[in-house]
């Protein structure tokens, strides 16, 4: 078996499974039914096409990372009348997600040309979302979980250099058949016709993946400056440069740094 | 398969003290990302913007309109065609061919002395002009020649001959699944390149004609607002484009016309509070044939003010050209054309990437590629 690797990333993704009209939700990782989506339209299949052999693929996702929620209000006018209609959309900001499909490599392959040469624009969840990073991360010849157990962490450096040592990743898979999950989603996409959406349920499983951090040289105490260096370790131990663009100091980092992230708690608290 | 034709629209625009586009507190929008907290507009607000750009500068008939009263509008435009059908029946006709179409028209009870309220589409229904034109002179031949309105000669009606709003932003009815329309243009949140904290004027107002002795205020409250140097990013997608209008040569001109207006109209949340009327200090627009390539990544890591006292909008345009030239080494499948519309020095790291024009050159030779592509891969 092998598994095509995915690099969700972007400002904003939204990854909703149920909702519709005014008020539309998002998961807290991209949906199996979102990502089949992304691969069919790169693949330009028209939406009542048959979707049966990306069903089959195996699905899962790792939280590389978690991004906090956002809640987007937007009002529709109807031009002469007084009251606007009011709509909620939730997305996830700032989140970076790997997500596996497995399956035969010849199709995978395919899927992952599709990708890189969209048939229409990919999004990430809802249109407005473009993602910010390529979207193919990798192609490889292992099982799912070895697959988003190994794949080196894809958090942004800023991100990374919080957290240094060895860091553990929530992921979220489809189960195997008389595997236990922890949830049914209706989440599995078997037509996306406008006139006919259907969608049947899978049980996911959820568990945790450790992965190599990211080293961090901590800057002077005195605050006086010098370059902040932030390396990313690569699943084979050997270090990359940082891409940090040249003119982000120690000092940039410090007067408009990062504040610290709120836990995903606190991100719903703040929507009460 | 023949090439695709991808538009992709990269602005760098700096707004000083505004509230473009509110939530539901007042507050301008903001969003986190990398790690900070930045200014937003959303999607939908620059997309309202444009449109109402299109509707002075481009013709009637080209557009759509968004509303739920299409039963008045409808039984309006039969008046036009035909003066000579009682308001009763007009209202009866226009209600008949909506319902063919596949529109729900729910039933509206008048309350105890009060007239009847007018009957609405369940839904906010995009329908352009022509097509409007169309179904109401359905709805007038009908009544003339007696013969029941025909489900099937009427849907086409309302699905051919797409509005130019429409073929952009797409179209979704609840309704009628089968007359949906999938946008060709996507447009992203606009983000601030760097960190934003909202701000807020406290403000007192007078009331003219307070006694001499009165001192104090007729009112005062607090306006939020905040200033912020955006990454505005847009896409079109030239074929679906010409596919929604069912036109080649007006699809290229379409393209143009999206692009004039997505670069020079910004939401107009509280404008007039704040007269942040301002132009990108950079236009970028790259013609691809692989994808759309969002350049936001460059502003990841948030711009900060340089220590070596180049300006924000200096880093901005060094950070967006360095990650163009960036995509274009790493993925080695270089953009057909690209193109640069800038201001002054600070921006001029950007003429790396691309051709220095105007917005009107550009615009032309736009349509001018997408037309040539457009019909060399149809």
């Amino acid at each position: 078996m092998s598994v095509l690797l995915l690099r969700l990333a972007g400002p904003l993704q939204a990854w909703g499974v149920s909702s519709r009209f005014e008020r539309r939700d998002t998961r807290h990782e991209p949906s199996k039914s979102g990502v089949l989506g992304l691969v069919a339209a790169a693949q330009g299949r028209p939406r009542d096409a048959e979707l049966d052999d990306l069903g089959l693929l195996r699905f899962g996702v790792r939280v590389d990372q978690e991004g906090t929620l956002l809640r987007d209000y937007q009002t529709a006018r109807n031009p002469g009348w007084a009251n606007p209609k009011l709509s909620y959309r939730y997305y996830l900001s700032d989140a970076v997600f790997v997500a596996g499909l497995e399956g035969e490599r010849q199709l995978l392959d395919s899927i992952a040309g599709a990708i890189r040469s969209p048939e229409f624009p990919l999004y990430l969840g809802r249109r407005a979302c473009p993602p910010s990073r390529p979207l193919v991360l990798d192609l490889v010849d292992q099982d799912l979980d070895a697959a988003l157990s190994d794949a080196p962490w894809q958090a942004a450096d800023w991100y990374c250099a919080r957290r240094p040592g060895t860091v553990r990743l929530r992921t979220v898979r489809d189960a195997r058949p008389g595997e236990r999950g922890i949830e049914s989603v209706r989440d599995v996409p078997v037509s996306f016709s406008p006139e006919r959406r259907e969608y049947v349920w899978r049980d996911v499983v959820e568990s945790w993946v450790q992965v190599p951090g990211a080293s961090t040289e901590v800057p002077d105490s005195d605050g006086s400056g010098g370059e902040l260096v932030v390396d990313s370790a690569t699943s084979d131990g050997s270090a990359v440069a940082s891409d940090r663009p040249a003119d982000v100091t120690a000092a940039d980092m410090r007067a408009s740094g990062p504040p610290s992230r709120p836990s995903r708690a606190d991100a719903f608290d703040e929507l009460i | 398969m023949p090439e695709k034709t991808f538009i992709d629209i990269h602005l760098i625009q700096t707004v000083p003290f505004s509230n473009l586009n509110r939530d539901d507190t007042g507050s301008p929008k903001t969003g986190t990302f990398g790690g900070v907290t930045r200014a937003r507009v959303s999607s939908q607000a620059q997309k309202h913007a444009v449109r109402d750009t299109f509707a002075v500068q481009l013709p009637a008939e080209q557009l759509g309109t968004r509303s739920k009263r299409w039963p008045k509008i409808v039984s309006d435009r039969i008046g036009d065609l035909a003066p000579e059908i009682d308001a009763e029946v007009r209202a009866e006709l226009a209600k008949a061919v909506l319902e063919a179409v596949g529109f729900k028209i729910p039933a509206v009870k008048a309350k105890k002395d009060e007239e009847a309220p007018e009957p609405q589409t369940q839904y906010l229904v995009f329908l352009g002009n022509r097509q409007l034109d169309r179904l109401a002179q359905a709805a007038v031949e009908s009544h003339r020649t007696g013969e029941k309105l025909d489900k099937k000669q009427l849907k086409p009606l309302a699905d051919t001959d797409q509005a130019v709003d429409i073929a952009l932003f797409g179209r979704m009815l609840a309704d009628a699944a089968d007359l949906n329309v999938d946008a060709a243009a996507q447009v992203a949140h606009a983000v601030s390149v760097h960190a934003v904290d909202n701000e807020w004027d406290f403000f007192t107002a007078v009331d003219d004609e307070a006694p001499a002795d009165n001192l104090g205020a007729g009112m005062m409250g607090t306006i939020e607002f905040n200033s912020s140097t955006l990454y505005r990013y847009a896409s079109v997608n030239a074929r679906a484009l010409a596919s929604s209008l069912g036109d080649t040569a007006n699809a290229a001109q379409v393209v143009g016309a999206f692009v004039r207006a997505f670069a020079t109209t910004l939401p107009s949340g509280k404008s007039n509070t704040f007269a942040n009327f301002t132009l990108p200090e950079a236009i970028v627009v790259t013609v691809r044939r692989d994808q759309p390539v969002n350049f936001v990544g460059a502003f990841e890591t948030a711009v900060v003010p340089s220590a070596d006292g180049r300006s924000r909008a200096e880093v901005t345009a060094t950070r967006l050209a360095s990650y163009a030239a960036d995509v274009e080494q790493a993925y080695g499948n270089p953009a057909v054309a690209s193109y640069v519309v800038r201001l002054g020095e600070a921006t001029a790291a950007l003429d790396a990437i691309g051709e220095r024009t105007s917005l009107p050159e550009l615009v032309a030779s736009l349509e001018r590629v997408v037309g040539e592509r457009l019909t060399e891969h149809a």
